[in-house]
């Protein structure tokens, strides 16, 4: 059980270590006279050398509670849970807690590369608040969920990556507070592993009593497991509640699709003496109540130009389709044919259950005589995809482009 | 949520004074004693000597104060074989130094888990003294051991009943390091230069200590200065214990208990105030 009371925070910008001694004695004269006077002439005074991490935060969490935190890189998730954790103290404000509590911001805290795994379970499970008996109980239990059973007695720097990840978590999954808070540590390992670390997430969560504070980007996990979000902001809270409508709006108010584009004005619109580009967008046929496009959701890409070009010229209309990282998932066109000039408009649907959740854009391109690129309109869109998943019980990223829904049938064979 | 419900913990802007907390400091031994455990399995990690250092490192500076300051620059030891005269001050230096860097690097040295985890901070000092002593209980059974040889082989060194004092003795010691320590802790995390000075200034210290020379040898005006030091106390105590010619000065004694105590509560309730707040600058 936690409470927060008008929790704020304020960080210091620029290099560390250059302060000087003059500057602390200033700062910690404005800072006594800061408490006693108003918070809000402080910021004012100090808005260049200070940047407010938390402003107001105020929350509760009930006992058996599980409540996740979202927001961009940078909006405080972290220097909150850190707060929380007794790491870093608050500004102003105060935080009230019943019950034992134990943090999660990273794991394996502690791991001594030249310790053997069996020490470093011990020395990673008593930095996290665990008692020798406590461990000594779960030893076996810790070892078998790591895998790493051959090589217990080997010095951990000899460990592969994912082999010293797995020993790290299969401690920190075995704590056992009152209040666990977790900072973002599902996103390590590989997907067969953050299956298992999800799933005992679950397990945990799942456990009578067990009050759970989260941060994470991987909104199928933070949907599937709180019970209440929090949506914050540059160090503000701007939405709280049930998970599946916050996250939405989240995901809503963080995209940054360009789905339409229109241009009244022929002569300022984009193009060229050939083609020059009326209208073009994107019409996503929504499955969900969220407005949200996932991986479901069949799009419709509109497009309106003005043509041209002599009569004999055959046209054609290419549309090419890219994920973020610049590689091109299709490059499609449409037959040749003769067009008379004027308004010319044109379609092409994409499929639901086809791409992969993710973002993308996409171009389009007028060929003239099937070899001729008159323009090339690029990065005219751009949208993303979320993810959807049913009954999911591993929350880790499907491989590839697409996602399709043709199925893989098993069936027993007789011999 | 229930009005009444009691809180258990809270967090707030400031860390209250006198607040040291010692049913948690229990709560956290086993991870006391899993750094010391840590530090000594790690400590001789690909060395060729590995933990012959341990005895090697007294017996080479003694022989270096040997040939330095009793040979070279022929200062008395009171009587006393040269090298049962510096092998003890030797040890006990070696002891202080090496605690107080380990304790006033604290937050520089721990960053990497401070950052992630609570747990009462002083856990990590005090693992660090606790490691340094369990090598210093190695070094003193040397110097037992070479001390028994001289007893034996004829010498007039005599043992006194003050030797059962010496477990005090380390313990002053300890305690001064941790104190001075834990004052210094808190401002060389902000300011990186000190440690520059520091180390120059600790180098200075050893010969504001009896060391390499005895306190006979102290002009009579600045004797009172001298003993301030908690160390002369120390040093000299540990020689008259074991050297019946030297007698145990129970005025100075007390009033080395007395320096250490204070320097020692000053460091804790100072530690204590700003373990957290100082993560930040770190």
């Amino acid at each position: 059980m936690i409470k927060a009371e008008n929790i704020s925070k304020y960080y210091r910008l620029g290099v560390l270590g250059s302060m000087t001694l003059k500057e602390d004695i200033k700062n910690w004269w404005n800072r006594k006279s800061f408490i006693e006077n108003d918070p809000a002439n402080f910021i004012n005074n100090n808005s260049k050398d200070y940047i407010w991490a938390l402003k107001n935060i105020n929350f509760e969490v009930s006992h058996g509670e599980v409540l996740g935190f979202i927001g961009r890189n940078g909006a405080g998730k972290s220097t909150l849970l850190k707060i929380i954790s007794r790491i870093t103290l608050p500004t102003s404000g105060r935080i009230l807690g019943k019950g034992r509590s134990a943090s999660l911001l990273e794991v394996g805290t502690g791991f001594h590369g030249e310790l053997t795994g069996r020490e470093n379970i011990f020395l990673n499970g008593h930095i996290l608040g665990m008692k020798r008996k406590e461990i000594e109980k779960k030893f076996d239990e810790i070892v078998d969920f790591s895998g790493v059973e051959q090589f217990l007695d080997t010095p951990v720097k000899r460990y592969s990556s994912g082999m010293y990840v797995r020993l790290a978590f299969a401690v920190a999954a075995h704590l056992d507070p009152e209040i666990l808070i977790v900072d973002e540590v599902l996103a390590v390992g590989d997907a067969e592993f953050q299956r298992k670390c999800i799933g005992k997430m679950k397990e945990v969560s799942s456990q009578k009593g067990k009050t759970i504070l989260f941060v994470s980007h991987n909104m199928q996990a933070l949907r599937n497991l709180c019970h209440r979000a929090i949506v914050l902001n540059k160090g503000e809270i701007i939405n709280m509640g049930d998970p599946e409508t916050v996250i939405a709006g989240y995901l809503k108010s963080e995209t940054t699709q360009y789905l339409q584009q229109e241009f009244s004005d022929k002569a300022s619109a984009p193009g060229n003496e050939f083609i020059r580009i009326k209208k073009i967008e994107l019409v996503p046929q929504y499955i969900n109540d969220y407005d949200i496009i996932d991986i479901r959701t069949p799009l419709t890409m509109n497009f309106e130009f003005w043509y041209d070009m002599e009569e004999e010229d055959d046209l054609i209309v290419g549309v090419h389709l890219f994920d973020f990282n610049g590689d091109c998932i299709f490059d499609i066109a449409s037959p040749n044919a003769k067009f008379k000039k004027g308004l010319i408009g044109g379609q092409c649907k994409i499929p639901g259950n086809f791409l992969n959740d993710g973002a993308y854009y996409m171009s389009i391109v007028f060929v003239k005589n099937i070899t001729q690129r008159m323009y090339y309109f690029e990065s005219c869109l751009s949208f993303d995809v979320e993810d959807y998943r049913e009954n999911a019980g591993w929350y880790g990223k499907w491989l590839g482009y697409v996602r399709p829904d043709f199925p893989v049938v098993l069936r027993p064979k007789e011999i | 949520m229930d009005k009444n419900t009691e809180w258990e913990w809270e967090i707030k802007p400031e860390e209250r004074w006198f607040s040291l907390n010692l049913r948690e400091l229990l709560q956290y031994k086993d991870l006391l004693f899993r750094f010391v455990r840590r530090d000594i399995l790690t400590s001789y990690q690909q060395t060729i000597l590995g933990p012959v250092w341990v005895f090697l490192q007294p017996l080479l500076t003694t022989l270096v104060y040997f040939i330095i300051f009793t040979k070279i620059a022929n200062i008395s030891t009171d009587g006393i074989p040269p090298i049962l005269f510096y092998l003890p001050g030797s040890i006990f230096w070696t002891y202080f130094s090496e605690c107080l860097n380990g304790t006033m690097n604290t937050f520089i040295n721990n960053a990497y888990i401070f950052r992630k985890v609570y747990f009462p901070r002083v856990i990590a000092p005090l693992s660090n003294i606790l490691f340094h002593s369990f090598r210093l209980s190695i070094q003193l059974i040397l110097f037992v051991i070479i001390y028994l040889f001289f007893m034996i082989a004829r010498h007039n060194v005599i043992p006194s009943w003050w030797i059962l004092i010496l477990p005090v003795l380390i313990l002053l010691t300890a305690a001064f390091a941790l104190g001075a320590g834990l004052i210094i802790s808190v401002f060389t995390a902000r300011y990186r230069d000190l440690d520059n000075i520091l180390q120059f200034v600790l180098r200075l210290f050893m010969f504001a200590a009896p060391v390499v020379y005895p306190v006979s040898i102290v002009p009579e005006k600045y004797k009172f200065l001298f003993w301030l030091n908690p160390l002369t106390s120390v040093i000299e105590t540990c020689r008259a214990a074991f050297f019946s010619q030297h007698t145990v000065n129970i005025k100075y004694l007390s009033l080395a208990v007395l320096n250490v105590f204070i320097i020692l509560l000053i460091g804790l309730v100072l530690f204590r105030k700003r373990e957290i707040e100082i993560m930040d600058v770190v």
